[in-house]
């Protein structure tokens, strides 16, 4: 508001526009402004990275979306060593008990219940999550893959490559999500969860190609101005150093976030029966059993659905955290 | 008679996350109708916040008036309520920005925003509000002042969009105008004209006029009193002619040797101050400005000096600014042309 | 303003071409499964002249160019094919389907926008205060939910168990008229289609807002005596809303692909559903139709917001004049 306000005011180096916060910005006539201004042009990547690690540490909630996310991950890459024996098994009936144990609410033998099968649905919910990391991790991965070639080149080579690609996305746009994953499931035949994470991934690069086009083209901007104040002093490396953490920042905070939107996806792929096929377990497919026995037994429909909730929630926070910590920096 | 406004020791602090911030740490002045104040000082030198404050525009957490006092016409200020304050804002105390064109509404036309406070404060009908707004915008020098009250902000030139701004401020009549730094986002040659008319509009309505700059050149022909900011304290004060060719403070005899002036024969090159404004959370020892002072002597850093009257009317905050020997080092450095050297009895 | 609308058109022009390229493909036999001459004569033997006559009549042997004008054609025509299992025009199936879906779709609109500017105006203005906390968080926790999980929830709490604890429940599934009128039974399925889109939205105005506030023209308005209010509501809201407008635009997108699984749950007889009960039976013609439909419903709104951007922004409206 008031550009008085020292609390904000910080002093911006002549030289790379770094900005010196007033601590630094020394009254001390002697010391050579140019010597001091320097010393800042060389560190600034580094510092502003811990920076930003030290911002990310202080957000209680991005940490606990992390702590969970790990969690997850050390319970789905362990599962086989002891999900069967302690749980059940996922996918096997045993013909001989299962009738007994159908449709069990929980209890301490089967703490989330059983199935319709006599499955134990926690040893499900603990495979399934292997299922949506899977898919949430390669389907962003290649959407980030192909979002950033795609960007680069629209960003990089600009006029008719920027303009025919930016078409693309907008196509690409035009349709609603899930219904494009639909359709383009059903074009590659068969339905199960490489397809899944096919689809996923390949109608989700428009996305990031914008973004990090967008970031790449003010950059590169910045880099201008910068070489212009620079008189020659500024080497390209530190150019360098200064462009891709702020082209890569957004990319990281969105491939975050797109992790639990893939997750999300999946489950209502698999929950429309385009996804994981049964007897697999997917959170989705387990919520579409859920439904015939919502009455008889809602405690199926309750921890497939929780599990979806907190994982991507996690992300989500995760995310904002990154966001904000980055952001920062970002902002000059 | 009380002064139109007087300006008593104003400390206005913020209580922010990383310490406590003394935007204004020590202001004093007065101002009477019909006079205009130049309040000059480098950025962070607290001179917005004291307009800001005078408007009662600083949201009170995190500012905090921690001690002092804004006397309108003999009355209080900081004691009004919320809307007796509002009741003065805009149709009393007027104030206009720096950047015409972040200040205006991009999504109202001119004359829309000139008719506000004529509404709010006045009363007035719509249809009365924009004749008379249309009439504002005439007044101020708008050519075609029917149709252009009818376009919106960005299709007006910077400098016109300052003079609509001064229009919106003159709107209900004030007694006294703030304008903080109306000229520096405008070209040299349109401020010229900004700061004639501002002349022209006091002679015609005795408004008293603050104006809030980093230019002493901006002031020079308009102000009859100078006040000198720096870091949050009132460091030299005084009727302008005093400041500008007395001056009592090192830290005003910089600005002036850092501007280019016509009037006086200069024996030295273009100086600038050396140095950054301290940061008002961590205030230096002593006299904030003594780091950069090529005068300073060791009391400085160790006596925090007051505003104090040397001369008649003419105030310094210079613990050596009644020292003859110590003034005559500045002295020594400019003649003015056409006349002796000031000699202090 | 002329200029500009039609600078949007045109830019309109080739996605369009883009999006029926791409349905096209979908739709030409043997990209998705199911041979267009079978699903005609179904699955009798059919001698090869026959089958020579059929590819002549439908032009399948032609090249590609022209079957896709001839595609364009029907699509002008509202052909959009025959379903493999009804053996109907799929445009005769969608086509009372698709007011269902309509009413469900206004309905979560209008919940959207409510909640969606409310929220995210009381958490901007109190800024930090409980309030501004709580909504966060949910908003959070809404983005992270699935939306046919919520569905589901709802109709565990408030159907089922509601009426199991003997309170006034709510109906869990189809359109109504039996026991509850139809807007009793919109009211859990649209609260479920607008649940995400309103917690965006409530971001949306929340983030807008804020940065208004921080804007120059803000402290002018005040400056002129105005309360806080009327700074608020007069001078941000103005130029906060218009992202924000534009947004609810661009979400009924988003909404529409959303309609797919809120009508699965709570057995909404729709377009969203008919997707679904075809996906089950392998009916292709009848998913690419829908989707054909909701694609062009979505690209003309697309358009409109556009163009409606124009009419709210005086700076694209009137363009930069010098003076």
């Amino acid at each position: 508001m008031d550009k008085d306000l020292p609390s904000e005011k910080a002093t911006e180096s002549p030289i790379t526009g770094a900005v010196v916060p007033p601590s630094l910005a020394s009254p001390d006539a002697e010391r050579d402004q140019l010597g001091e201004e320097f010393e800042l042009v060389t560190g600034p990547a580094r510092s502003l990275r811990a920076d930003a690690m030290r911002r990310l540490r202080r957000n209680k909630l991005a940490l606990a979306g992390l702590v969970w996310i790990v969690l997850v991950i050390l319970v789905a890459v362990t599962a086989d060593l002891w999900a069967p024996r302690w749980l059940g098994d996922p996918v096997e009936i045993d013909s001989t008990t299962a009738a007994q144990r159908m449709l069990l609410p929980p209890s301490w033998e089967h703490p989330f219940g059983t199935d319709k099968l006599g499955r134990d649905i926690a040893s499900r919910v603990v495979y399934g999550a292997r299922v949506s990391l899977i898919v949430g991790v390669v389907a962003v991965a290649i959407m980030v893959l192909i979002g950033l070639i795609m960007g680069g080149i629209a960003a990089y080579y600009g006029g008719i490559w920027d303009a025919i690609i930016m078409r693309l996305a907008d196509v690409f746009f035009a349709f609603p999500y899930i219904l494009f994953a639909i359709t383009l499931i059903a074009v590659l035949g068969r339905r199960g969860i490489e397809n899944v994470f096919f689809a996923i991934g390949f109608l989700g690069w428009p996305s990031i190609a914008r973004v990090f086009r967008s970031s790449v083209l003010s950059v590169k901007e910045n880099e201008y101005v910068d070489a212009a104040r620079a008189m020659g002093a500024s080497t390209p490396r530190i150019l360098i150093r200064h462009i891709m953490p702020n082209a890569v920042a957004p990319i990281i905070v969105y491939a975050t976030m797109s992790i639990g939107g893939a997750i999300l996806t999946e489950a209502a792929l698999s929950f429309l029966g385009m996804g994981v096929q049964p007897p697999d377990p997917s959170w989705g497919n387990m919520l579409s059993d859920a439904r015939a026995f919502m009455q008889s037994a809602p405690h199926m429909m309750i921890f497939p659905g929780l599990a979806i909730l907190t994982t991507v929630l996690a992300f989500v926070l995760l995310g904002d955290g990154l966001r904000d910590a980055l952001d920062v920096k970002l902002k000059e | 008679m009380a002064p139109l406004l007087e300006v008593d020791d104003l400390h206005m602090h913020f209580f922010t996350r990383d310490g406590v911030v003394k935007a204004v740490d020590g202001v004093t002045f007065t101002l009477e109708a019909g006079r205009t104040l130049g309040v000059v000082g480098e950025s962070g030198s607290g001179k917005s916040v004291t307009a800001l404050s005078i408007m009662r525009l600083v949201p009170e957490p995190p500012g905090k008036v921690v001690k002092g006092d804004i006397r309108f016409k003999g009355e209080s200020i900081l004691g009004l309520s919320d809307k007796d304050q509002r009741r003065l804002r805009g149709n009393r105390i007027a104030m206009i920005f720096q950047d015409p064109m972040t200040s205006l509404n991009p999504v109202y036309r001119i004359g829309q925003q000139i008719a506000e406070p004529l509404r709010l404060h006045k009363g007035m009908t719509r249809k009365e509000a924009w004749a008379a707004a249309v009439e504002l915008l005439k007044r101020v020098g708008i050519p075609q002042a029917e149709e252009r009250a009818r376009s919106y902000p960005h299709e007006f030139s910077g400098g016109m969009r300052q003079r609509a701004m001064i229009a919106m401020a003159l709107a209900c009549g004030p007694d006294i105008l703030i304008a903080d730094e109306p000229t520096t986002a405008l070209d040299v040659t349109i401020q010229a004209q900004i700061l004639e008319l501002m002349q022209e509009i006091q002679q015609n309505t005795q408004s008293a006029i603050i104006l809030i700059t980093h230019d002493l050149g901006v002031v020079a022909d308009m102000a009859d009193h100078i006040l000198v900011m720096y870091a949050g304290k009132a460091v030299e004060y005084g009727v302008a002619d005093d400041v500008f060719y007395d001056p009592l403070h090192p830290y005003t005899w910089g600005l002036l040797e850092s501007i280019p002036r016509h009037d006086v024969e200069e024996k030295g090159a273009l100086t600038p101050i050396k140095g950054q404004p301290p940061s008002l959370i961590t205030l230096p020892p002593g006299c904030a400005f003594s780091p950069r002072c090529a005068y300073a002597r060791p009391e400085c850093r160790r006596k925090t000096p007051e505003l104090v009257e040397v001369e008649r009317g003419h105030y310094s905050a210079c613990l050596f600014a009644q020292d003859t020997d110590f003034i005559a080092q500045f002295e020594n450095r400019v003649v003015r042309v056409g006349a002796e050297p000031r000699r202090r009895g | 303003m002329i200029a500009y609308i039609a600078r949007r058109i045109l830019q309109m022009i080739p996605v369009f071409i883009g999006v029926t390229i791409i349905l096209f493909i979908l739709r030409s036999p043997g990209v998705i499964g199911g041979d267009p001459i079978r699903m005609i004569t179904g699955e009798r033997a059919i001698s090869e002249t026959l089958y020579n006559q059929l590819v002549e009549k439908y032009g399948l042997n032609k090249p590609f160019y022209v079957q896709y004008v001839r595609y364009l054609n029907d699509l002008v025509h509202g052909d959009l094919g025959t379903s493999y299992q009804k053996n109907r025009p799929v445009t005769s199936i969608l086509w009372s389907k698709f007011p269902n879906t309509l009413k469900l779709a206004l309905a979560a609109i209008l919940i959207e926008i409510v909640f969606g500017i409310l929220a995210g105006v009381i958490s901007a203005v109190k800024r930090y205060s409980f309030w501004d906390v709580l909504v966060t968080l949910s908003t959070s926790v809404l983005v992270s939910l699935p939306v046919f999980w919520l569905g589901m929830l709802l109709q565990l709490i408030f159907g089922l168990k509601f009426k199991q604890w003997g309170l006034p429940y709510l109906p869990i599934s189809g359109m109504g008229g039996d026991q509850f009128p139809q807007i009793v039974h919109l009211i859990m399925p649209a609260i479920t289609l607008a649940s995400v889109s309103t917690a965006y939205a409530a971001r949306i105005m929340r983030s807008q807002l804020l940065e208004v506030m921080g804007q120059d023209y803000m402290r002018t308005a005040a400056a002129k005596g105005l309360s806080n209010a009327k700074v608020i509501w007069n001078h941000g809201m103005k130029n906060a809303m218009i992202p924000v407008v534009t947004y609810f635009g661009l979400d009924l997108g988003a909404m529409m692909g959303g309609t797919v699984l809120t009508e699965t749950v709570f057995n909404w007889p729709g377009i969203g559903r008919e997707i679904f009960l075809a996906i089950g039976q392998r009916d292709w013609p009848i998913v690419l139709g829908a989707t054909i439909i909701i694609v062009f419903i979505v690209m003309a709104l697309n358009l409109l917001v556009d163009i409606s951007y124009a009419f709210l922004d005086p700076r694209i409206r009137y363009g930069r004049q010098a003076t």
